[in-house]
């Protein structure tokens, strides 16, 4: 079924034996790692609160690297020794996703139909981490069905083969959600929420975000301590024009065109200025706190 | 000789002359006798005939007669006989028409010989003779003329004459009165212009006369005093210019444009006229209304750009003005945004109100609280204390900029000055300058300022007050704490924004070099202004005599250590201590040394300068350190002069003020309480504040002015912190409301929000030309909302039923996909078949369920204009309906009309059927769970344009907003543009996929000021339309229904390609509406 190989250099992973590799980068900022480890001991379904570009994906990434390190070398199907290690199937919703789209469906096949697993099935059945980012857009049918997979059951039923599948040992689920922006019609149901112990996610403070600028874009420690209170000033505009501060991904992205040479100004108003907002008096006010800061 | 044919003529003509009064014969013979030397005998003996014709001609021509015999004495010694005897042959004409006429025009025509010269004395008497025109009236304003003939032609020639002939010819047509009136004060009028400018001023006066006749009073009256103010080179091209205006035909009169422009032109630098002048005259030939205008809008225009700009924005005006006279005339009113704009874009200087909200943003960000913007001016104005109108500053929660930024002559430099003073109130804010707390303890400096507290009889009402108080001389204490403050202030500036740093920079280099010689100033003066020019990196520039070199370093070192990045308010509070010690060792006197004993200082390092922490710190002896005050002997101390860019700085005011907001707002839950303040206490601490200057305030005696500054304080403390438009999501809100709002009936709360108008001659906006004032409208009856969905309970049913099946269902199944949830089983068998029979079936044969979200925001917007007032004729009606052939519509509004009937309730009109329809349509909406708003307008003219809020998108449907209904009322006029553009703003801010604007109205738009008159229908249409239009380039969907019977030529017009519908039978409006919000929305 799932196939390893190389296509024009891409590396195609079956969901399930993708995994992170190489330790990603992350700064710690309160005590989110030891209760995410402490809760993935006790098998605690966990859910990320935060803005966008807060750090939540690379998060679960960092804690999938950090949980899967005693590495088991085990056997795979071809007989070579590989690492096992934690792998984690992310899937990102969108308002069309369906419970299918997370179970599985029939698929056409010379002959006939076949039975294809979706993700979360695969994840259950190998014992991942499976991370549904943004869970709130997806359909309702979707936060209904884990369900059973979020209390001590661990179960997940898949309706249309009549089977039910205990989880693997090592399966997580997470969720993130960004309470920010939703409209109140998107909010988290009560059942739901309540199977989760909630991470919250917030913009890192000054000091510790332009540490994570200078490491992620390579950037000089000035600059990225300008761009990190240039994103503190503009969060400041949250609410007033703007429907969310500018993420730290966003500073990055400035960061890296700066590191590479563009002048900072404009690296700032292509990275963060148009980036934000289409209102240009809120661009201008924007410019405005940029060249007060960046030279 | 002589004698002999005197005697023989008076002889000859003895019989015929007796028959009259005694004076002919008299005057005869004077005459006869006076000519005799300058005539020849048969001249004389032709004068001596005419005479005699004369008094034949009619009954009283004897009259003129006489006079045509005394002329011939008074003829100047110039009187040719040829000129005698045109004005006997003129005179005999005259006399054959009127003899009054001929008697003044002989009485005057001695003295016109003179003043014109005997050549022009027939042209001057057909002058005269063209303005009878047989009748009586005419006949006096010709003589008039004659009379007025030695002072006219002092000031004018007679070619010019005949154009004031022309003039009052013209004017005779309309009005004899007003004609000889201006005839008679013409020689005087005429008089006081320069000579090359009275022909202009009379061509003027004729196109005057044709065009708006009853002004030429009041130009005859003021013109002059007017004209006067154009620079005497230019008067002639002035008038002309006018002139060219009076020609044509336009709203306003051509003497109130001549006014205007004059006026402008007197408030504009004489030698800019030229200039001016030659521009409109450019404009003039396409448009004399556009030149006229050109030069009224002068004033304005030259305050904002450099004469030498201006042609840039005419030249931008002639090219519309080219193309279109309408746009090109109002772009010269000013009346459109593309004038606005190139002015804008002409301008150097930087206006608060267009930065404003762009700085109120960057204001926000910098220091992450909700300021507000506003002028200097503003500040003053409230009286409480601040006073000067131009100088930047801040009360804590606002930030006050000037008005105006024009000390650069380009653009962007005005707008970066304008930055970096409000970067510098917005640090004050940042860096925490009004959190000043006297216990707290600094991060440079030692705490020593708890020594010098001395015993107090009541706690301090605020920090700052605390401090001062423990200085003798207060205003020294607080200019150092101003200079250390601002010193902190600018360094932390430097430090955290390299980006503003050069701008800074730039105005500091700027300040240093308009600062007083320090040479010149007492010592203690001097030393002060040593440290402000420190404190703006002027180092290189403090001099100070050589032998206290000491104390001036030290000063420096002090000043400099706030000036760390890790400085706190405290430590300025410190810095201000340390310097205040050694400022008052310093005797204010002035030294007598020989100036180059003056030096440049170097400053201490800090760690050397830092005062020693106080002895009696901690411990508790009963020493007190003490400060010093003035010492005796001295000059009195001044202040140094201020600084532009850092405005005013009044922490102890500001500390007070926010004390007093926060009393009331009833102090913070939990901490500790706050004492009120008395106004005793209030009272005291301004009298010794020295932030607060009541005697610049305000005249008259100081009692009364300290008694208002202090009203006016507390009115401004009573104000919640963040006012006017942002409703703060300040912890301010969280704690204070809660029972204490509801309970009381609040005033209506007025909002005003600024729309463009769509000019459609001119094709461009009218910038900010309606205020749209929004208010909540009053409650009314409460019983009104049930009972109108009891009168129409059938209808309610039927609606609420036909709205209850319109609810989506949350997912529809989709079929043929290509990918879906499960296959359909029908589309599966036929791809099987396909295949098994060697076609290429399609792959789509998965279903799935798409949700279906109804996600609609409709404002409703009612018509309360005067004339829904309008009674419904229900007679008429229903003798009409009586047959409704099957048509369900009829029979409802028939039905209706029967209830109403039963009812025996008063008479409806149209504004009662609006509301019934509009409850009808809540019921509806309430059921069907989409987001509505319903809002009502009305007015009178382009500044009042009433919007009354009904229900707003976030109010639920409670029994204030039924009460609110009832109070849907006829008031005024009907200026849609503006309303339409209010309720799209209103849609904008709710984030539904589907926006519809519904209006409901009963007539076409029309308002005073809407269009050219009042019955003028095109304007008022445009408007609308292009509203309406705005609205669709926002995504909104507009429906217009209208019960206006005649209403669809102008909705064809108004909602072209958009949906409208015309209720022709009003009564049928409450099933009606319903009906079209479901198609609309389906």
């Amino acid at each position: 079924m799932a196939e390893n190989g190389s296509v024009q250099g891409a590396t195609i992973y079956a969901v399930e034996e993708y995994s992170v590799h190489e330790e990603p980068y992350y700064l710690p900022i309160g005590d989110e790692v030891q209760l995410f480890e402490t809760a993935y001991r006790q098998r605690i379904p966990v859910l990320l609160k935060g803005p966008t570009g807060a750090g939540k994906t690379r998060f679960v990434e960092y804690m999938a690297y950090r949980l899967g390190r005693p590495m088991l070398k085990v056997s795979s199907r071809t007989g070579e020794e590989v690492e096992h290690r934690m792998p984690l199937i992310t899937v990102a919703c969108h308002e069309d996703l369906t419970a299918s789209d997370l179970v599985g469906r029939y698929l056409l096949d010379t002959d006939g139909t076949r039975w294809v697993d979706g993700p979360l099935t695969r994840a259950v059945k190998v014992g991942a981490i499976c991370y549904l980012d943004e869970v709130v857009e997806a359909r309702k049918d979707t936060t209904v069905l884990i369900h059973p997979l979020t209390d001590y059951r661990r179960l997940l039923p898949i309706e249309k083969l009549g089977q039910v599948i205990e989880a693997a040992d090592g399966f997580l689920l997470v969720i993130s959600y960004n309470p920010g922006y939703q409209s109140a019609l998107k909010d988290l149901k009560h059942s739901t929420r309540q199977r989760f112990i909630a991470i919250e996610f917030n913009y890192p403070p000054r000091d510790a975000e332009a540490q994570i600028i200078a490491h992620e874009s390579g950037c000089d420690d000035r600059t990225a301590m300008d761009l990190a209170r240039l994103g503190e000033k503009v969060r400041n505009l949250k609410e007033h024009g703007l429907g969310e501060g500018v993420s730290t991904r966003l500073l990055v992205y400035a960061g890296r065109l700066i590191a590479q040479g563009i002048p900072a100004r404009r690296a700032c108003q292509v990275a963060i200025t148009w980036a934000l907002t289409d209102d240009s008096e809120v661009q201008r006010s924007i410019e405005e706190v940029v060249t007060s800061i960046f030279e | 000789m002589p004698v002999s044919i005197v005697t023989e003529l008076l002889a000859r003509h003895q019989e015929r002359l007796s028959g009259f009064p005694a004076p002919l014969g008299q005057q005869f013979e004077a005459g006869l006798r006076a000519l005799a030397n300058r005539l020849t005998p048969s001249q004389l003996q032709a004068w001596a005939e005419t005479g005699a014709e004369l008094t034949a001609l009619s009954l009283r021509s004897w009259e003129a007669a006489v006079e045509y015999f005394r002329a011939g004495a008074n003829y100047p010694p110039q009187a040719t006989w040829d000129a005698i005897e045109t004005i006997g042959r003129d005179a005999l004409q005259m006399a054959a028409e009127s003899a009054p006429l001929a008697v003044s025009f002989l009485r005057a025509a001695p003295g016109a010989m003179e003043a014109i010269g005997p050549a022009n004395i027939h042209a001057w008497a057909e002058l005269g003779r063209r303005l009878y025109k047989g009748n009586w009236k005419s006949s006096s304003l010709a003589a008039q003329f004659y009379e007025v003939a030695p002072e006219l032609f002092r000031v004018l020639r007679i070619g010019q004459a005949s154009r004031l002939v022309i003039f009052i010819d013209e004017l005779a047509r309309h009005s004899y009165e007003l004609a000889s009136a201006c005839l008679a004060s013409a020689p005087s009028v005429l008089a006081r212009l320069e000579e090359e400018d009275r022909l202009p001023f009379i061509t003027f006066a004729t196109e005057l006369a044709q065009t708006s006749w009853a002004d030429s009073r009041l130009y005859f009256d003021r013109g002059v005093p007017l004209i006067e103010k154009v620079h005497s080179s230019l008067r002639e091209r002035f008038l002309l210019l006018a002139a060219q205006a009076a020609r044509g035909h336009h709203q306003r009169s051509a003497y109130q444009y001549f006014e205007d422009a004059a006026n402008a032109l007197g408030e504009v630098d004489p030698d800019d006229h030229q200039q001016v002048i030659m521009l409109a005259e450019q404009l003039a030939p396409y448009s004399p209304f556009a030149a006229m205008d050109f030069l009224t809008a002068m004033p304005t225009v030259l305050q904002r750009i450099r004469i030498d700009e201006l042609e840039s924005w005419q030249q931008a005006g002639l090219r519309i003005l080219q193309t279109s006279a309408e746009g090109g005339e109002a772009y010269f009113r000013l009346q459109s945004t593309r004038a606005e704009d190139i002015l804008e874009n002409l301008s150097s200087r930087v206006e608060l109100s267009r930065v404003g909200e762009v700085l109120r943003l960057y204001c926000k960000a910098l220091t992450g609280r909700n300021v507000s913007i506003q002028t200097a001016e503003s500040l003053a104005e409230k009286g409480i204390g601040w006073v000067d109108e131009h100088r930047a500053s801040t009360d804590g929660t606002t930030i006050f900029l000037p008005e105006l930024m024009e000390r650069f002559p380009n653009k962007d430099d005005n707008f970066a000055a304008m930055k970096v003073f409000a970067t510098h109130q917005a640090a004050h804010i940042e860096f925490g300058s009004f959190q000043f707390a006297f216990d707290r303890p600094g991060a440079v400096f030692p705490t020593r300022r708890h020594a010098f507290a001395r015993d107090r009889e009541r706690p301090a009402t605020t920090d700052m007050e605390a401090f001062f108080d423990l200085f003798p001389d207060r205003q020294l204490a607080s200019d150092l704490f101003t200079i250390a403050e601002d010193a902190r202030i600018d360094a932390r500036v430097k430090d955290e924004y390299g980006g503003i740093r050069r701008h800074l920079v730039r105005m500091q280099a700027e300040e240093l070099e308009r600062r007083p010689p320090v040479e010149m100033m007492p010592l203690r003066n001097a030393f002060v202004e040593n440290l402000v020019r420190a404190s703006l990196d002027g180092l290189h520039l403090v001099r100070w005599p050589r032998d206290r070199a000491e104390a001036m370093s030290r000063a420096l070192g002090i000043l400099s250590a706030v000036q760390t990045p890790g400085a706190t308010v405290e430590d300025a509070a410190e810095a201000a201590l340390a310097l205040y010690e050694i400022a008052v060792s310093i005797p204010n006197i002035r030294d007598d040394v020989d100036p180059g004993s003056w030096d440049a200082v170097e400053p201490m390092e800090a760690g050397q300068a830092m005062p020693m922490e106080a002895a009696g710190e901690g411990g508790a002896q009963g020493s007190q350190a003490q400060l010093g005050g003035a010492g005796e002997g001295d000059e009195e101390y001044e202040s140094p002069q201020e600084i532009d860019f850092r405005g005013d700085f009044k922490p102890e005011l500001v500390d007070l003020l926010m004390k007093l907001r926060e009393n009331a707002q009833g102090g913070q839950a939990g901490q500790q309480q706050t004492m009120p303040l008395t106004p005793e206490q209030l009272a005291e601490l301004l009298a010794k504040s020295v932030e607060i200057d009541l005697d610049a305030m305000d005249e008259g005696d100081l009692d009364a002015s300290t008694g208002m500054f202090l009203s006016n304080l507390m009115k401004e403390a009573g104000t919640p912190a963040s006012e006017k438009g942002d409703q703060g999501g300040q912890p301010t809100s969280d704690n204070s409301t809660g029972e204490g709002e509801g309970e009381e009936p609040l005033k209506p709360v007025v909002t005003v929000y600024y729309y463009d108008e769509w000019d459609f001659r001119a094709q461009d906006y009218k910038p900010r030309w309606c205020a749209v004032k929004e208010a909540k409208l009053e409650e009314g009856d409460e019983g009104f909302y049930e009972k109108a969905l009891k009168e129409h309970a059938g209808l309610v049913a039927q609606t609420r039923k036909q709205f209850e099946l319109m609810k989506p269902e949350m997912f529809r199944k989709i079929k043929r996909l290509p990918d879906g949830e499960d296959f359909d089983l029908d589309s599966a068998i036929e791809w099987m078949v396909e295949k098994r029979a060697g076609a290429n079936p399609t792959e789509k044969i998965y279903w799935r369920r798409n949700k279906i979200e109804r996600d609609v925001a409709v404002a409703f917007l009612i018509d309360m204009s005067a004339s829904t007032d309008e009674e419904i004729n229900k007679r008429d009606k229903k003798y009409d309906d009586d047959d409704y052939d099957d048509d369900p519509r009829k029979y409802l509004s028939w039905w209706v009309s029967k209830r109403r009937q039963e009812l025996t309730s008063p008479p409806k009109r149209i504004i009662d059927l609006e509301k019934e329809s509009t409850v009808l349509l809540m019921t509806a909406l309430e059921t069907i769970g989409d987001q509505y708003g319903i809002y009502g307008f009305s007015g009178y003219g382009r500044d009042n344009v009433e919007f009354f809020v009904i229900k707003d998108f976030d109010e639920t449907l409670d029994q204030k907003i039924k009460n609110r209904l009832d109070k849907i009322t006829p008031i005024r006029s009907t200026r849609m543009g503006p309303a339409i553009r209010h309720a799209t703003f209103k849609l904008m801010q709710t984030d539904a996929k589907v926006k519809i604007l519904f209006l409901l109205s009963d007539g076409r738009p029309q308002d005073h000021g809407y269009g050219r008159d009042r019955t003028e229908k095109e304007y008022a249409i445009h408007d609308t339309k292009q509203a309406l239009n705005e609205a669709k380039r926002e995504g909104i969907t507009p429906f217009a229904l209208t019960v206006d019977r005649a209403g669809h030529d102008y909705l064809k017009t108004m909602c072209e390609d958009m949906g409208y519908e015309v209720v022709a039978d009003i009564e049928s409006l409450p099933s009606r509406l319903p009906t079209l919000y479901r198609r609309l929305t389906e």
